[in-house]
């Protein structure tokens, strides 16, 4: 068989692994801004749920699959970081369309799956070294943490990049600028995160809430990597990665089935 | 596979309510420079899409080597190196990276690949910039690096959508000096696009003459120019009153006349150092006084001239450059 093809794979890990060590303003979204929802909001919102009475915090752990907020909420916030930033790079094909990059590997002979895989899987990359990142400052401020769980957190992790840059590339397949990009973080990406289990526990949302939050795929991610960082979890793990692959898996073909399609026609 | 690299035979290409490239047929020679010239709009860039496999043709066909672009793209594109209109560096990276992505991507590695990205750097005088991030590089340095990165996999046919576009005439002047010797070093043939008519003339060894999708003429350029007459004739005089086509008079001497500005005149002749002497006495005897002659061979502007009736010029004017598309 031959293998060069792999090649074009490869080569776009590289690329995109240089070109987020080129551009550092990018670790802002991946890496501040995760850390500044822990800091600002975890603690202010932790100190709200603490009432130095045994009784009543035990009671409210139990509302947060009976963690601390912090922890609860710091488990959420590195799926949210995953989330967050895959979502953007799948986008961000949208500027190899403005700037050319796009047409130099359409012309080339190598695979278009398999350039779009590469891009995917690069930009995976950098984001679980950047959840790591916020995931090393967790363990400074939460005593709740298993680091054994890490890397098994880190699989779902990476299955949720996967998915959600697909499905960022499957979109920005359709657009040709960056004009809707605001918009579909206030319409997507804001609402997802909101109805995952990040902020707040999955049961204890309002019903037809959790019946979003069960069709989001960011639910099973958020839950797989609380229990595996923690231990509890409103699902089931296995349950959880069972979803985030179907999901994910989905999103692969849609984004690979919208970029053959796509054409320097539109 | 022939004498001929390229063919086309009646492509046509429509968009929504435009037809870009009109039932255009034409043979490129193996190891010729064959240009597309044309104002902009006038289908050129379309042209080349359809033959490096980036869009599908509405009807007609397109070989490269004796392979149809739509039927067996993948082949057409290891044939190939494409330099396109617009930038497509990755303005993130250096010089170096974006040729060993390049290299990587059409199957290179290893020594090797180190060894071709570093002489194709030598080749367009950038060797010493191999390590700085692009986003520094001015457009003549990007353009050069482009077609050293279009060279990097070894293609048969290397196409030039507008290589010299927005250059200063020294970074012109260099891109000309590497499509030169791409040809002659390394035996590529080449297709380019322009609309310049120097640059045209400079390095195409053939040229379609391009207008409205349509090919309105083909040839070497000194083909091109015997359409319009062997020379042209400019006439100033002292008096923007005398400073007329005097036709009726010249019928049969000249070929066609034009005022132009500054009370100038502008003849097509057939030899100019013949027609000369009777133009000369024609004007005399209607009292007019000749300020200054000169002649020359035409250019291509007096061919495009000549067969739309407008300069080309003009039409890049009329028309500005359409907004950017990938
Ligand atoms: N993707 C497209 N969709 C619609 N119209 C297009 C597209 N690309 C080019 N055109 C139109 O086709 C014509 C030819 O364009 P083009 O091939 O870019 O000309 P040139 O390269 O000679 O300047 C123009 O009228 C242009 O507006
Ligand atoms: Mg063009």
């Amino acid at each position: 068989m031959d293998l060069k093809p792999l090649n074009a794979f490869y080569v776009m890990i590289y690329r995109q692994v240089r070109r987020f060590l080129r551009a550092r303003s990018r670790v802002v979204v991946t890496v501040v801004q995760p850390i500044l929802w822990i800091f600002l909001f975890g603690m202010g919102m932790g100190n709200v749920f603490n009432f130095q009475n045994p009784m009543v915090d035990y009671f409210i752990k139990q509302q947060f699959n009976g963690l601390d907020y912090i922890t609860f909420l710091l488990t959420g916030v590195v799926a949210m970081s995953i989330f967050v930033g895959s979502f953007i790079s799948g986008v961000s094909v949208i500027f190899d369309k403005q700037f050319g990059f796009l047409k130099e590997t359409l012309v080339s002979p190598a695979p278009r799956e398999l350039i779009l895989l590469g891009r995917a899987v690069g930009d995976s990359l950098v984001l679980m070294i950047n959840a790591m990142i916020v995931l090393g400052l967790g363990f400074l401020i939460s005593n709740e943490l298993r680091p054994e769980g890490i890397p098994l957190a880190m699989l779902y992790a990476f299955i949720l990049s996967i998915g959600f840059s697909s499905l960022g590339i499957a979109i920005a397949s359709k657009m040709s600028s960056m004009e809707g990009f605001q918009m579909l973080m206030n319409l997507i990406v804001m609402p997802l995160q909101f109805v995952s289990g990040i902020f707040f526990p999955v049961e204890r949302m309002p019903e037809w809430m959790q019946l979003i939050a069960k069709v989001n795929p960011l639910t099973y991610a958020v839950d797989g990597i609380r229990y595996w960082l923690t231990g509890r979890s409103s699902f089931n793990p296995i349950i959880d990665i069972t979803l985030l692959l179907i999901l994910s898996s989905i999103s692969i073909v849609i984004a690979i089935w919208s970029f053959r399609k796509a054409t320097i026609e539109e | 596979m022939g004498d001929y690299i390229i063919s086309v035979e009646g492509l046509v290409k429509r968009f929504k309510d435009v037809v870009a490239v009109d039932n255009i047929s034409f043979k490129v020679r193996r190891g010729e420079i064959y240009g597309l010239l044309g104002p902009n709009g006038a289908g050129k860039t379309t042209t080349i899409n359809i033959l490096i496999t980036l869009l599908k043709p509405t009807s007609g066909k397109a070989f490269i080597d004796g392979i149809d672009v739509v039927e067996e793209p993948d082949k057409v594109r290891k044939k190939i190196g494409v330099v396109f209109q617009d930038p497509t560096l990755d303005n993130f990276l250096t010089a170096y990276e974006n040729l060993y992505i390049h290299g990587r991507i059409y199957g290179l590695s290893g020594r090797e690949l180190d060894e071709r990205i570093k002489e194709a750097l030598e080749f367009v005088e950038l060797r010493q910039y191999a390590n700085k991030v692009v986003r520094y590089f001015s457009g003549g340095m990007r353009r050069r690096l482009e077609i050293a990165r279009a060279l990097l996999h070894e293609p048969e046919i290397l196409f030039l959508d507008e290589p010299t576009i927005g250059l200063d005439p020294q970074s012109r002047n260099k891109v000309w000096e590497y499509v030169g010797s791409v040809r002659r070093e390394k035996g590529v043939t080449i297709f380019m696009t322009t609309h310049y008519m120097d640059e045209a003339e400079f390095l195409c060894d053939r040229i379609a003459v391009m207008d409205h999708g349509k090919i309105i003429a083909e040839g070497s350029p000194e083909e091109l120019k015997s359409m319009v007459g062997s020379d042209i004739i400019i006439m100033k005089f002292n008096d923007s009153q005398r400073a007329v086509c005097l036709e009726d008079s010249l019928n049969g001497v000249i070929r066609s006349c034009r005022p132009i500005s500054g009370n100038r005149i502008e003849l097509v002749v057939t030899d100019a150092v013949k027609v000369l002497p009777k133009i000369f006495e024609v004007f005399e005897r209607r009292g007019a006084v000749i300020d200054e002659v000169s002649y020359r061979r035409p250019t291509l502007n007096e061919v495009f001239l000549y067969l739309t009736g407008r300069e080309l010029r003009d039409s890049l004017e009329e028309s500005p450059r359409p907004t950017r598309r990938w």
